[in-house]
This record gives structure tokens, sequence and C-alpha cells, in this order.
């Protein structure tokens, strides 16, 4: 038996301590929000928030996480940037079929809550780790740029 | 493009809803109306009587409180279905539209696409919004037609004395109206207009705006359900260890360490490989590592990319079946001043969709239940009731909206189905059957690779007097046919081959003489599938990079070459001039050359332009992708830029990095790592213009795609003088920052 906080919410969950945190939220906590897209942190579906710092779950040992807080796309909007990214993304129009989204706005999140007025390159730092096979990057830079411009 | 005689008669059923409310509920038979019936449990098949036909599903919902929900049969790929289709509803309805909510509909008949003569729920093609756009408008206009003779009933006017808008019923000289909720019931007992007036396209209010996406909310919250996430009661999860080579079979199987794994349940040998069935993911994971099998590889496959290529390459030197034949190719040619004449080459390519392939199904033994996400969900389902010996009705199948599709979830042979069928039949206990990265990235089922040769003759005159353009690849559709693999659709009749062959006939340039041909290959054990564009992508890369040859051949400007070619061939044109102006064609930033590329294909045009420039060192940068397209009418323009956004960025992905390779039959690539994608650091700017031409409608899913390759390998040759005769253009040492 593990401890481990969620979206501010103690969960105490039967798992081997190798398990990744991704299946763990969406096995044992059933957030299914984080997506599985590669298991090998090369896509960026996965992203979660742990203390704050963007994290892949999909290669994170949940015996790793320890007491740390973790953040997923289920409570993102209560966070005032988080809830900003939700909106801008929805006024955009970005999503297509939706499945790297989760791991594209907690990326967006942590870059625009460490950095108000990201350049395009500081974006191509932050979000290249994120995969979309739908192709919304140009949206994703354009909704990041219209928060930053417009709301922070 | 086909369409049926679909009936509004036959199409349309209502009833009023149990607790108020409209119930529109497809099925054949009388016009009559008739009290609730509650929606049937999804399941499908062809009706065969009357009564039958009357429990086919639901087609949309009006509630008493004003709520629409329309059902939706083509698949949200990401395409946005499950936006334009209820756009086009609501517009002949005219309803509130922010109050329209769109679900996916069952796999029933009724929800069948028109595109494919009704005979299935098939969402590729980029038939979505061509196949189902008349039937939805005729439906909405319907409703509207009854909601009106209800409201003139009660107020006892004339109904042509009213109008609706925005949701309302409205008498104008009575200064009084009525919600459509509120008259929800009273018009389920109308009777159903059997020529309800369609809109004048000038009058539409819905059509041709950019509303937000009805699924954008659940894809920004994480609330939107995929086929991964579907859970249910004591499921459990199976990975299946696949042959390293195709069509391999499980010889014999040590499972000792694998069922020693905590978590692990049960083992199952299944045709396509070994299930390890868990509690969960990771257990399966890490059982199926445990796994011990040897393979009979007797009747695998053992394609080698190198000695295919060659076999390919040679096979382009012997005539093929014609497929398109204008005029005497050969007379032109020996009459000719001069022949010039390329070969191209396209390596196999990997869907990659976001979301890997899954599929739950809960079998007990005599019915089943089965969530996939899925293109293809009418034959996955037949599959599915072969696999598990159950007939239609006792199978309920949901069909999930998807993470991508690109083709590999439009499987006509359904295997990732039928695998998951198999293994739920082992096991009679609810199961997930997921696929990893690497599964899916190794699983077969690629765009196949091709060899194509184009030539031209030119008379004294530099005109081009014959062209030719010969093919050999896998043809999906036309393996079919080989393979009768539809023999389980007893009822259906397959159109003629010409029709449905994916090969590219529809070379326009005005040039008399033309012959094209292809070598029909069918290599069952090398599984090759349609990839977003199909034979579009290299077919249009050999004419319109061969067309910029012949321009620089003739000295013209390849915009104004292609123009004169074009010039009976207006919405080509029309696109072409477009985006030479919107990308100010010529005028490009020093150090940044261009490419130009057009085609025409799926109802709709397209033309695009490709800035890039190469430094001594080969290191390619894309800079701008700017597209101009005519898809006769556009249901919701922003959604339309956005396909074309995606298709640009796909095909960059394929065009700069797209290749499975297999060595003695086996694939070398697994994830992400080594089969690398477009990210955004890579992404150009990508400027896309709407000519809107006000034709019928065409499809979009497809239509940015073909165009990318060509565009870019012609602002490569402007950049460079290099000639690109195969791809991807990694393999030709082009770094790629
Ligand atoms: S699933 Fe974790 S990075 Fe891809
Ligand atoms: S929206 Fe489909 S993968 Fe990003």
């Amino acid at each position: 038996m593990l401890t481990i906080q969620v979206n501010g919410v103690s969960h105490t969950v039967d798992a081997p301590e190798d398990k990744p945190l991704l299946w763990v939220l969406r096995e044992n906590l059933k957030l299914t929000g984080s997506k599985y897209g590669c298991g090998q942190a090369l896509c960026g579906a996965c992203t979660v928030h742990i203390d704050g710092q963007p994290t892949r779950a999909c290669v994170m040992p949940v015996g790793a996480v320890g007491n740390k807080a973790v953040r997923t796309v289920e409570d993102i909007r209560n966070e005032h940037i988080g809830s900003l990214v939700q909106d801008a993304w929805r006024e955009l129009n970005v999503p297509q079929c939706g499945y790297c989204q989760s791991g594209q706005i907690m990326a967006a999140t942590a870059l625009l809550k460490s950095n108000s007025a990201p350049s395009d390159q500081d974006i191509d730092r932050a979000m290249s780790g994120n995969i979309c096979r739908c192709g919304t990057y140009p949206r994703i830079r354009k909704a990041i740029h219209k928060i930053a411009s417009e709301q922070l | 493009m086909t369409h049926s005689g679909f009936s509004r008669r036959d199409f349309i059923r209502v009833s009023v809803m149990a607790g108020g409310g409209l119930l529109v509920a497809c099925g054949g038979g009388s016009s009559s109306s008739r009290p609730a019936t509650p929606p049937s449990n999804n399941s499908g098949g062809p009706p065969t009587t009357p009564a039958e036909e009357f429990t086919l599903g639901e087609f949309m919902r009006i509630g008493t409180d004003n709520r629409i929900t329309v059902l939706v049969g083509a698949t949200e790929i990401g395409q946005g279905a499950l936006t334009a289709i209820p756009m086009i509803v609501a517009e002949e309805l005219d309803a509130d539209w922010s109050l329209v909510s769109a679900e996916q509909s069952p796999v029933a008949a009724n929800f069948n696409n028109p595109y494919f003569q009704n005979l299935l729920q098939f969402t590729v093609a980029s038939s979505a919004i061509r196949g189902y756009f008349d039937a939805q408008r005729s439906v909405g206009a319907a409703i509207r037609q009854m909601l009106i003779n209800a409201a003139a009933k009660q107020w006892g006017v004339n109904a042509s004395s009213l109008r609706t808008e925005a949701s309302y019923v409205i008498d104008d000289i009575g200064g009084r109206s009525a919600s459509y909720g509120e008259l929800s019931s009273a018009a389920a007992n109308e009777s159903v207009p059997s020529n309800p007036p369609l809109k004048d396209p000038a009058s539409y209010r819905i059509i041709g705006t950019s509303p937000q996406r009805t699924d954008a909310s659940a894809k920004t919250d994480g609330s939107f359900k995929y086929g991964m996430d579907v859970d249910i009661p004591g499921m459990l999860t199976a990975l299946i260890a696949r042959p390293p080579r195709f069509n391999g079979q499980a010889l014999s199987v040590d499972d000792n360490a694998a069922l020693a794994v905590p978590g692990v349940r049960s083992v199952q040998t299944i045709p396509g490989g070994v299930a390890v069935v868990a509690d969960d993911f990771w257990a399966a994971q890490q059982g199926r590592k445990a796994l011990q099998v040897s393979w009979n590889e007797l009747l695998a496959g053992r394609t080698d990319s190198a000695s295919q290529r060659n076999d390919y390459n040679l096979r382009l030197n012997l005539p093929g079946l014609p497929i398109r034949s204008d005029g005497s190719t050969l007379l032109a040619q020996l009459q000719a001043s001069e022949t010039l004449s390329a070969d191209y080459y396209f390596p196999f390519m990997a869907h990659a969709a976001m979301e890997p392939l899954n599929v739950v199904v809960d079998y007990d033994g005599s019915s089943a239940e089965i969530w996939t996400g899925t293109q293809s969900a009418t034959l996955d389902k037949i599959f599915a009731g072969v696999v598990l010996g159950l007939l239609p009705d006792q199978i309920n199948f949901h069909m999930m909206p998807a993470g991508g599709g690109f083709g590999r979830r439009g499987n006509p042979l359904a295997d990732f189905v039928r695998d998951a069928c198999f293994v739920a039949k082992a096991l009679q206990q609810p199961v997930k059957v997921i696929w990893t990265r690497e599964d899916d990235m190794k699983g077969g089922y690629y765009r196949p690779a091709a060899s194509v040769r184009v030539s031209a003759s030119l008379n004294s005159g530099d005109e081009i007097t014959a062209w030719t353009h010969r093919v050999v690849t896998q043809d999906v559709t036309a393996s079919l046919y080989v393979e009768n693999a539809l023999d389980a659709l007893h009822d259906m009749e397959l159109p003629p081959l010409a029709e449905l062959t994916d090969f590219e006939t529809g070379m326009p340039y005005k040039i008399d003489n033309v012959l094209m041909d292809a070598h029909l290959t069918i290599l069952p054990t090398m599984p090759s599938l349609w990839m977003r564009s199909v034979n579009k992508f290299s077919d249009v890369f050999a004419q319109e990079t061969f067309i910029d040859e012949l321009a620089l051949r003739v000295r013209q400007n390849p915009y104004a070459f292609r123009r004169q070619l074009l010039s009976e061939k207006p919405r080509h044109r029309a696109v072409l001039d477009a985006v030479s102006q919107a990308a100010n064609w010529g005028q490009s930033a020093s150090g940044v050359s261009q490419g130009i590329a057009v085609m025409g294909h799926w109802n709709s045009f397209i033309a695009q332009v490709v800035e890039v420039s190469v430094s001594a060192n080969r290191e390619l940068t894309v800079h701008r992708v700017v597209s101009a397209v005519d898809c006769g009418t556009a249901i919701n323009p922003n959604l339309v830029i956005a396909q074309v956004e995606s298709a640009v960025i796909f095909a960059l992905s394929s065009v700069l990095f797209g290749e499975i390779l297999l060595e003695d039959g086996v694939v070398q690539q697994s994830n992400f790592d080594d089969y690398p994608v477009l990210r955004m650091h890579q992404t150009p700017i990508i400027e896309t213009v709407i000519v809107n031409s006000g034709n019928s409608v065409g499809g979009v899913g497809e239509i940015g795609v073909p165009c990318v390759g060509p565009a870019l390998a012609n602002a490569i040759f402007a950049a460079t003088g290099e000639r690109i005769r195969e791809l991807p253009l990694s393999r030709l040492n082009f770094i790629i920052a």
C-alpha cells in the first residue's frame, strides 16, 4: 500500500512501487484524463505536474512520488493559469482528436506559470516534447501567445 | 461519388419521448407517427421485416428543455464530425446552435454512410460530409416542418403564415411564439412531410459559420472518453505477444515465468499471437516480457525493404493494368522530339495515431458488448460476430470516438477487433486488449511502399504531347477482390474495380495522350492499408515534381506553366491563382525558396506553396506552407482550416521522416524515437485561405496532404538544383532541425 497526493486529496493505493504513476492514475484512481501514448517519455501525452513540474507519468514509478503533490488535467482548472489555458484552447478550437491535449495543456500551463511572456523559442523548448499527430501545433502556439498577451 | 435515393419517408421515425419531447428515430416503414418506443440497444444489422425496422436506433432528440441532441454515424477522429454533421441538421431545423449537442450513434443500418451505398458506417475516404450532407439536411427540414405544423394547429392558423428562428416557431401576425421544446410532443404526432423545402444556401445561418467544436470542452478537461478510457466492472487487461514476422504462428509457449508475475491471470494462445491477461496494464506488460514463445515462421512474411524496392523497380519496366488511357501515347512518343522520364520510390509508413489501438470486449458466451475507437464499425461488428459465433443483435457495439485514425482504424479486415474477440472468447470475462506504442508501430497495415515512373513527351514546339504514369504498389481496395475478404458480407455487391481502386487517375493537365497503368501487387504477408490520402500521396508527388521539371525544361515559371495547362480546369486554376497571391509567389525573402503544387480529389481542390531554405551543410528549414482550398461549400470554415493545418503537419511528418523498414520480414521501427514525427519546433508557419466556389460539399480530411511533398521538393530544387525522387528526406542526408 502506498499513499500519494493527487489533486489535493490523499489516496492509498494497492500497487507495486515500480508501477508507473500514469497507470496508477488511470487504473487505480480512475483519472483517465492523462493518456498513454508511448510509455517511453517520448510523446508527452501522460504529462502531469509533480510539485508544479511537468513530468512524464508513464516513466515515473509511483513509489518515487512520495509526498509530492500530483496534479492532473482533471484539476488544472483550479489553477488560474490552467483555467486560462483551457479557455483559450476552447476558444481557438485547438483540440482535434484531443488525445494529446491533456498533456499539451499541462505542459502549456507549466510554461505560462514560469514565464508570463514566452517567446516562440520558449514555446518550442517547452512544448516540443509533446507530440500531436493531428497537427494542432500552430493553434497551441497561438493560444499560448494569446493568453500571455491578453491575460498575464 | 454515390448518392442513394434515400427518401425521408424511409429515413425518419418520429415519436414522443418518455417524459415528453420529440424523438426522431430512423427506420423504414410508413410515415405515420407512433407512440414512444424506447431506443433499442444499438443492435444493428440490415432490417428484414418492417416491424424490425421500427426498433432501429434514434437519430435526434429534442427535449422539452429545448436541448437538441444529434446522433452522428461517422466516427469523430479529430476531423470534427461531432460538430459539422449536427451543424447541417441544425441549419435546416433552424435550431438555436447553442442548444445542440452531439453523440456517436449506435452501429445500425440507418446510420450507414450514404457515400457507401448506405451499406456501411465507414469513416474513410473524406466521405463523412459528402456522404451525410443531403440526408441530414432532409431530416432537419422535415422536423422543422412538423414543428411548424404543430404550432399552426395549436394556434388555429395557416402553417404558411409561420416562420422559425433559433429553435422557435414564430407567428408574426398573432404576435406569439413557441419554443421547439414546448412544441416537440405535439410535433411528434404530425405526419412526416414527404418533401420539406430545403433552404436556399444564401439564407444559411449556421452552415458557413465557425462555432466552437461541440467536443472542445470535454477535450480540454480530461473528461472526453476514448476506447482506451472504457472501464467496466471485473475488466482485465491483455497485451498480445505477436510474432516478429507477419503471419507467424505460436509453436510452443512457455508461460511459467509470465504466470509467476503478480497480477497475471492467464496466458491465451490466439490465431494472431499469445495474450497475457492480467489485472492491470503494468502486470500484463511485465508478464509479456517474461513470456517465452517460439514461433512457426514457415508461412511468415519475409519482406525486405531493400529487395522489395529492387523488385518494384524492375516491374516498372513492364506494362501494368491500364487505369486511364486517352489518345495514343505510343504514337505521340514516336513523333516526339524528346521524351523525359523519372522514377520515384516511397517507403512503407505507419499511421501512428496518438491513441494506440485498443478494444474492450465483454463476452459471456451468449452475447457481447464491444467498445473501440474505429472508422469501420459495421465491418468490425460483422467480424466480431463471426469470431464469437454471435448474431448481430447479440452484439452491442459501441463505436467510440478515436484518438486519431488516419485510416488505420478503418481496416476492412477488422484485425484489432478480431484479435480482441479471440481473447474474450477464451476468457469469457470482460477484457481490454491494449496495443502498446511498439505493438501499434510494428503491427503492420502500413501505407504501402510504392514505385512510380512518370514520362512526358515534347514536340518540337515544346508542347507536352504525351504523359505516362506507372505505379507498382499494393492497392488496398483492389486487394479485397483478390482475397475475397468481404465474403462475410454476402449482401454486398462490390462496385466495379475501376470505381473502387485508389490509384490516382486525375492528372488534370491538358495533354492529349495519357496512359496510366498499375501493377496490382498482392502481398498477403505484408499487411498494408490506406493512410490519409492513400495513393494520392505518392502519385501526386511524382506528377507534381515532374511537371516542375518540364516547366524548367521549357523555361517557364512553374506556376505559369501549370496555369496554362489547366485552361480547362477552372477550379484547379482558381486555387492555383489564390495560393500564388496568398503566398506572394515569386517574391520570397532572400535565402528562401518556393515550390508549388496543385491537385483535385474528394470533390475538393487545393494548391499549396512551400517555402524552405537549405544551408550549405544541408540543414533544411521549412518556413511556411500556404494553402488555398476549394471544398465547394465549407460547413465550418474554421474546421476546414484546422483540417488543412493538420494535413500539412501530417504530410511533413511523412515527407521528412516517415519510413518503416523491414529486414527479412522484421519491422525495424518501434516508437517515436526511431519513427519520428513532426514536433512543435519543426512546424512552419501555416496559412490557409478558403476559395469559396459555392459548389457541392467536398471532403477536406485528406486534401491537404498530397501537395505538400511535391511543393516542398520543388522548393528544394529551387534552393539547391537537386531533384527529390524518393522519400523520406531524412534518408537523403538532409538535416532537419
Ligand atoms: S506516454 Fe508518457 S511520454 Fe508518451
Ligand atoms: S489533437 Fe489529436 S493528437 Fe493532438
